[in-house]
């Protein structure tokens, strides 16, 4: 099963890299819808059905932390596994993403295998928990 | 205690975070931009040529990033992290990989530095090297093609409850 994707990140070069990583870890990767801030990623998502939303958190216009509330507040958005690529390794802001909805976090640096192997968990545990 | 105490301390915890600035960087270099990268003496002529980036931090630490990304590294650098061929990049694009270089070492650095701080990272902008070695921590690293050096100085920590 091929899995669509939508990558939230204000950097052209980084939304680049991780659709390209995403390709060479071995990911099944369908469709890759991309945005560069949580607005336009919400108006991406009124247009388009995913099965995983990556994001950045420092983005103009609408961070990541008030695109992850925006998602809980939608009815069916609320349920797409979001995973949340960021420079910030603090504890303090794993957490707080992790409590606005986040299903998962990396930290930059991150190497082709473990985004892959956090990619399948977070959907592994969202497809297991539907069944 | 005592002042010697009290200097070699401050030297033992110097050292320390330098090794974690060697460390740090070295990982992000391989990771994500597929390069080595190997510590080196510090001769710093090149600077002046170099393509620099400034990252102001702030929160429980404050202070700025400097990173200095010799020319001869620029074009493979941007082509290891697009896929594409040294050559291939365009100039804005090459501008984006380093700007993006500085916020991805800046974030690893200071998190592996204090994981328990809470900081913002101000964009990375694109300026001349400026920083001059005082109160800096500092290291130079030698990559496939090119120099890497990066300084890091501390303005303040604030005391959290």
């Amino acid at each position: 099963m091929a899995y669509s994707v939508l990558v939230v990140d204000d950097s052209p070069v980084m939304r680049s890299f991780i659709r390209r990583v995403m390709c060479l870890s071995g990911f099944e990767l369908g469709q890759c819808w991309e945005a560069c801030n949580g607005e336009e990623a919400l108006a991406q998502l009124k247009e388009h059905t995913v099965d995983v939303i990556l994001t950045d958190i420092n983005m103009p216009k609408m961070n990541g932390e008030e695109f992850l509330k925006r998602l809980e507040q939608e009815g069916t958005l609320r349920s797409v596994p979001k995973l949340v690529i960021s420079t910030d390794a603090t504890k303090n802001r794993i957490l707080r993403m992790l409590s606005l909805g986040a299903d998962g976090y990396m930290t930059k640096p991150f190497s082709p295998e473990s985004l892959r192997e956090e990619l399948e968990r977070i959907l592994g545990a969202r497809n297991a928990s539907r069944t | 205690m005592p002042h010697e105490l009290e200097h070699l301390e401050a030297a033992c915890q110097d050292e320390e975070l330098t090794e974690t600035l060697r460390r740090v960087s070295a990982e992000v270099m391989e990771t994500m931009f597929f390069s080595e990268a190997v510590p080196v003496d510090c001769e710093h002529d090149w600077l002046a040529g170099a393509a620099s980036v400034r990252v102001d931090f702030d929160g429980s630490h404050s202070g700025q990033m400097w990173l200095a990304l010799s020319r001869e590294a620029i074009p493979a650098i941007a082509g290891a992290f697009l896929g594409l061929d040294p050559d291939e990049a365009a100039a804005e694009q090459r501008s984006q990989v380093i700007l993006e270089l500085g916020n991805i070492l800046c974030g690893a650095i200071l998190s592996s530095l204090w994981p328990e701080s809470q900081l913002q990272l101000d964009p990375p902008a694109l300026t001349a090297w400026e920083c001059t070695s005082e109160g800096v921590w500092h290291v130079c690293l030698a990559l496939e093609e090119g120099l890497l050096a990066i300084s890091i100085r501390l303005s303040g920590v604030k005391q959290t409850c």
